[in-house]
């Protein structure tokens, strides 16, 4: 069990973290740009000294900020850590990055190589890689390492979206074989569902919830949270503010009657669907979206369902107004 | 679209001029700088260089700097290695006293840092009594021939090694550490290899600087004689002719390091 709550000083906001990760268990933290994230995972690689807390996995203990002297130096401590920047040594052959670390030999290179499709790069130079050669040599080189957990930020993040998540699949495949723990750094919500049993939602150093992904998507526990899972839509009323996912509102047949009444505004095409921008009329105010597999007329007046829609005291939310 | 070819003209131009520029600054350069060196050549035949460097006892000057300057270079490895590592990477407390301490020694003229060698490690002074205990004297021995010189070439290999150093990304130092390496061996497997075609050229300044060192030499180590200080009494006694074979050995023996180091470093760069 990784088990981790500290308190790390940075500029701006101390990076406060609570949490726990069991063997083989997969969390995925999710947050906007300089939220903490990295400072999480560099606090439990051991790349960055506690304020206050502890780190430990099962019985050891990893890094205290009561006795850093006595902290387990980064490498020795089970963890690895995967970033964006693939980190490759330029002075050295794809090989000798992939074999850089104490006890992996020529034929494992080999295979993880050929596992990841460089196996004709073996005596290539990292200047002559692309990015995506050169995140498959950063991730061989990190899958030469037995570690009992490996963190995971952002790795795949400047690849081509289908590359990445190619990537990120053969990662936990990986993870999943070994019985290998993860924490991925993401502020992609696809990739955290695809990637973790677990999330947790950082903003400005805070965890603000854990849980099963797809709870923390449909019941958020805040209007923050609800933003950075993705919804978009805020209405007002009164003291309430409800919050509507482009995805979970859909126009109910001619002749029923939903819960908003809205006026489409605008339609963009999105993907193989249409996002339309709604005007809510009646006793709800605001803006929201709605994506469909169907146009719509501007200016057309619609009745709109929003099941189990998370509902907020707006006094309550102070992340100020709605988008 | 029709701005499109005249722009691409008038860059072209632009680049073709500016390459003119380059190579008449650099023929100037070369020979303002080269200049010297070729009428050097020009003053010394092979006869003379034979005779000067026949007399007995020629070529212990030369012995004698070559010693002297590879005794300097290896101590200013040793301490100067670590030292420019911590202040490339701010490992230092008060890291600005640091900066300032390797590059006075860079602005003093080599003439007073001898006079002040002579108030701070001369026999009469306390560092000097205790020298005196470990049998060393720090005026007029090899080893004040060697202090002089260490004082004069330090902050050339310190400032580039510096420069070479935090030109190293600390997040592949970080990748060797997370890689299980300790901090001695990621130093010696990924720091040391990446630094290593700015250290050469530091070195190479610094071998260079070494060799050279007068001002400092002539305070407190005019005895053994070295290679510099041959020249100077040689020009002193006997005059400008005598003297230029003895610049032309220094110069040949001082100046090949420098170039090796500077060509291997260059290739050295292009592969990484």
């Amino acid at each position: 069990m990784l088990a981790a709550a500290f308190e790390v000083a940075r500029r701006e906001f101390a990076v406060r973290v609570a949490l726990r990760v069991p063997p083989g268990g997969r969390l995925a933290l999710l947050g906007p740009s300089g939220a903490g994230k990295t400072t999480t995972v560099e606090a439990i690689a051991g790349l960055v000294r506690l304020s206050r807390g502890e780190i430990r996995l099962g019985e050891r203990q990893l890094s205290s900020a009561r006795s850093p002297a006595s902290d387990l130096p980064a490498g020795r401590r089970g963890v690895g850590l995967l970033r964006q920047n693939p980190g490759l040594f330029p002075h050295l052959t794809v090989a000798q990055n992939i074999g850089y670390a104490r006890g992996s030999d020529a034929a494992r290179v080999r295979g993880v190589a050929e596992q990841l499709g460089l196996g004709a790069l073996l005596e290539a130079r990292p200047r002559g890689l692309s990015g995506g050669e050169g995140q498959r040599v950063s991730l061989a080189r990190a899958l030469q390492v037995k570690v009992d957990v490996l963190c995971l930020d952002e790795p795949f993040n400047s690849l081509d979206a289908p590359l990445g998540r190619e990537l990120l699949d053969l990662v936990r495949r990986e993870l999943e074989d070994t019985g290998t723990t993860a924490i991925l750094v993401t502020h992609r919500l696809e990739e955290a569902q695809a990637f973790a049993q677990r999330l947790a939602v950082l903003h400005r150093g805070e965890i603000l919830q854990l849980g099963d992904p797809r709870d923390v998507v449909l019941r958020p526990a805040s209007r923050r949270v609800a933003e950075l899972v993705g919804y978009r839509g805020w209405l007002s009323s009164g003291p309430l503010t409800l919050a509507l996912h482009p995805d979970r509102v859909h126009p109910v047949g001619a002749g029923e009657r939903g819960e908003i009444s809205a006026r489409v505004v605008r339609v963009l095409p999105q993907g193989s669907r249409m996002e339309w921008e709604l005007e809510a009329e009646g006793r709800w105010r605001g803006r929201f979206f709605c994506t469909s597999d169907q146009s719509a007329t501007i200016g057309e007046l619609m009745w709109f369902a929003a099941p189990a829609a998370p509902l907020f005291r707006t006094a309550d939310e102070p992340s100020g107004a709605p988008p | 679209m029709t701005n499109t070819p005249a722009s691409i003209k008038l860059g072209g131009t632009g680049v073709r001029a500016s390459t003119g520029a380059a190579l008449v600054g650099a023929l100037i350069v070369w020979v303002a700088l080269l200049g010297p060196l070729v009428t050097l050549l020009a003053h010394v035949t092979p006869a003379s260089v034979w005779k000067a460097l026949g007399q007995p006892g020629a070529l212990q000057p030369l012995v004698t700097s070559v010693t002297a300057s590879l005794v300097a270079l290896a101590v200013i490895l040793l301490l100067g290695t670590p030292l420019a590592y911590l202040m490339a990477r701010g490992r230092l407390p008060l890291p600005r006293v640091w900066e300032a301490g390797v590059i006075l020694p860079l602005l003093t003229p080599p003439l007073v840092i001898g006079l002040l060698l002579i108030f701070m490690v001369g026999p009469a002074t306390p560092i000097g009594n205790a020298l005196s205990h470990l049998n060393l004297t720090a005026s007029d021995t090899f080893f004040a021939l060697v202090v002089a010189e260490i004082y004069e070439a330090v902050p050339f290999y310190v400032l580039g090694a510096m420069a070479a150093f935090a030109a190293v990304d600390p997040a592949l130092e970080q990748a060797g550490a997370l890689l299980g390496d300790s901090p001695w061996r990621t130093w010696r497997r990924v720091t040391i290899p990446l630094a290593a075609p700015g250290l050469a050229n530091a070195l190479a300044v610094t071998w260079a600087r070494a060799m050279g060192a007068f001002g400092a030499v002539l305070i407190i180590a005019y005895h053994p004689f070295g290679l510099p200080m041959q020249i100077w009494v040689t020009l002193q006694e006997s005059g400008l002719a005598s003297a230029l074979p003895f610049a032309l050995v220094l110069l040949v023996v001082a100046l090949p390091v420098p170039i090796a180091a500077y060509i291997w470093s260059a290739r050295a760069r292009r592969r990484i």
